[in-house]
């Protein structure tokens, strides 16, 4: 009685280890990694009144990292009177005469006022970072 | 290396209590141990960078970003703000004002707007120029109201080949409100516009810090007084029945049913009757499409300066499957319901069609409730993938004028009024 017993007790066992076994071949769980892709803090409400006027707080930059090379800091100080630089790291890669005829429309179509021994230097950094050639990520 | 030891030490161990009683017990042996694929992985970003070849993606691919009065959007630009609405949001026929997406031209955008000094002005060929308060509008004329979808002239310019340079939006610079206001004619008729005047200018709020009279100091669309569009644009200042957030142009903004947004000037406090056409940046020179069929040219034919262009208009019929959205797989013989939109500027989409085999045979999808024929109308498709595999989902729509969405792209230099069929790729896998 008592082998028989310690028998069955030893089966059980064995099934449910058994049967532990074939679920965890089936499953995974409990996996995290410490990497992940980041988070956006929430913004806390308003504080408002009931006066005619509506407002909202500043509008948030995100200054892109522009490539690093010559002719960056003069890049930052005219593309940005107008438009953050984004509008520079948002674009696919564009052909070098793209870039050429993107600053000329700054300059003749919408009047940014950029010396013109300025305008070939910001030209040549665009296309030294930014066109398919040059820019891979 | 963190993930590979961690699923090396669990795989021994799931074997060695599988192999060390499973004889005794005399348990089945599972069929299939899961492969190193199908393991859990880390997430990976999206790449911040897709060209020069088209945009794989559904959005475009920059970072989610937090603004006033908004849910988090993609991050286009942040001076002045471009703001993509994710994918998801798309699947009620209604976008909520908080995920509307957003398209400024000039960086001096509105932070606060006084209504108690805040006047909509109508004047220039007009008998009596007059200037109506926030009250005024909602006091002196009948609401209207209209569901209608504003999509951004540029929407899908990232899946242009060859690229081009502007917003390289995904598809979602697009959204469907309810917008209530005034009718623009009602506002005309008050400041009774002259014979002689041949275009309605407006002007927003917005400005520039490029010299004065020029496209990048001030943002101008106007409307032809001849186009029936007149007769159905709306000055509206609630959207889905709210106050519209000031990035979509509180406190008021022209909606112009059926044509892309350019024409939907924000935080709008101008309206002039021109005698001389409108011969200001934003109609002479952009947002200007080929006239040729679908506003389709080559680069070749632009470089030959052949091209003759008019101002862009109405929308070509689109439509979009918003799920499944390939983020999860399917199981074979498990119905899903395939989902999404469609919309045309040229009137009601009252007909969906969708494909499972990327567009070689087409079944019907059932409509949704019609909200009107300017606006979002959801469609649905109930399928059960028969064999586990890989299938393209593809979905197209026809306006009440037969228009048929094309299967080819199209190109111009502006990236403007693509339309062709979308495809959704799914996984299917085996339910045994």
């Amino acid at each position: 009685m008592r082998n028989a017993r310690i028998r069955f007790a030893a089966f059980l066992a064995a099934v449910v280890a058994a049967a532990a076994g074939i679920l965890y071949a089936q499953y995974d769980r409990g996996y995290y990694a410490p990497e992940n892709l980041g988070s956006i803090r929430q913004s806390a409400p308003p504080t408002n009144s009931d006066s005619a006027v509506y407002a909202v707080e500043a509008y948030p930059l995100y200054a892109p990292e522009l490539a690093p090379g010559e002719g960056r800091e003069v890049v930052q100080a005219y593309c940005s009177t107008c438009h953050s630089t984004r509008y520079i790291t948002m674009q696919p890669p564009l052909a070098r005469e793209t870039w050429e005829a993107e600053v000329n429309k700054m300059v003749k179509t919408f009047g940014q006022p950029i010396p013109e021994d300025v305008q070939p230097i910001i030209i040549k950094y665009l296309q030294a970072h930014y066109t398919p050639a040059s820019r891979k990520k | 290396m963190y993930q590979e030891r961690v699923m090396s030490r669990r795989r021994m161990l799931g074997t060695l209590a599988f192999g060390g009683v499973a004889a005794a017990a005399g348990a089945a042996a599972p069929k299939r141990l899961p492969n190193r694929e199908q393991l859990p992985r880390q997430a990976h970003a999206l790449p911040a960078f897709t060209g020069p070849s088209p945009n794989p993606y559904w959005n475009s691919v920059g970072p989610l970003a937090e603004y006033p009065q908004k849910a988090p959007l993609v991050l286009l630009t942040d001076r002045p703000a471009q703001l993509e609405t994710p994918r998801h949001y798309f699947e009620t026929a209604f976008t909520p004002n908080r995920a509307f997406y957003v398209r400024w031209h000039l960086d001096e955008i509105p932070n606060s707007v006084d209504l108690s000094a805040w006047r909509l002005g109508i004047e220039g060929r007009v008998a009596r120029p007059v200037r109506f308060s926030f009250d005024d509008l909602l006091k002196q004329f009948q609401p209207a109201s209209v569901a209608a979808v504003n999509q951004c002239s540029g929407n899908s310019r990232s899946k242009l080949q060859p690229r081009v340079p502007g917003g390289q939006w995904g598809h979602g610079a697009m959204g469907n409100a309810l917008w209530t206001g005034v009718r623009l004619r009602d506002l005309l008729e008050a400041a009774k516009v002259q014979p002689g005047a041949l275009a309605v200018q407006v002007q927003g709020l917005d400005q520039g810090k490029g010299p004065e009279r020029n496209g990048s100091h001030d943002f101008l669309k106007s409307l032809d007084l001849k186009d029936s569009v007149i007769d159905e644009a709306i000055v509206a200042y609630a959207m889905n029945g709210e106050p519209l957030p000031l990035l979509n142009g509180f406190p008021i903004r022209l909606v112009v049913p059926g044509y892309f947004a350019t024409y939907w000037v924000k935080g709008l406090t101008w309206i002039r009757a021109l005698e001389q056409p409108d011969d200001n940046f934003w109609m002479k020179t952009g947002y200007r499409i080929p006239d040729t069929p679908r506003g389709a040219t080559t680069p070749e034919e632009v470089k030959a300066g052949k091209v003759k262009t008019v101002p862009i208009n109405r929308m070509p019929v689109r439509s979009f499957i918003v799920a499944p959205d390939g983020s999860s797989k399917l199981v074979a013989k498990l119905p899903v319901t395939v989902r999404g939109i469609a919309f045309s500027g040229y009137g009601a989409v009252n007909k969906m069609e969708v494909s499972a085999d990327g567009g070689k045979t087409w079944s019907a999808a059932e409509l949704g409730e019609d909200h009107g024929p300017y606006s979002f109308r959801t469609w649905s498709f109930a399928w059960a993938p028969a064999e586990p595999g890989r299938y393209a989902l593809a979905a197209r729509a026809t306006d009440a004028k037969g228009n048929v969405q094309p299967d080819e792209a199209v190109w111009n230099p502006g990236g403007y009024l693509w339309n062709r069929i979308e495809r959704q790729e799914v996984i299917v896998g085996r339910g045994e």
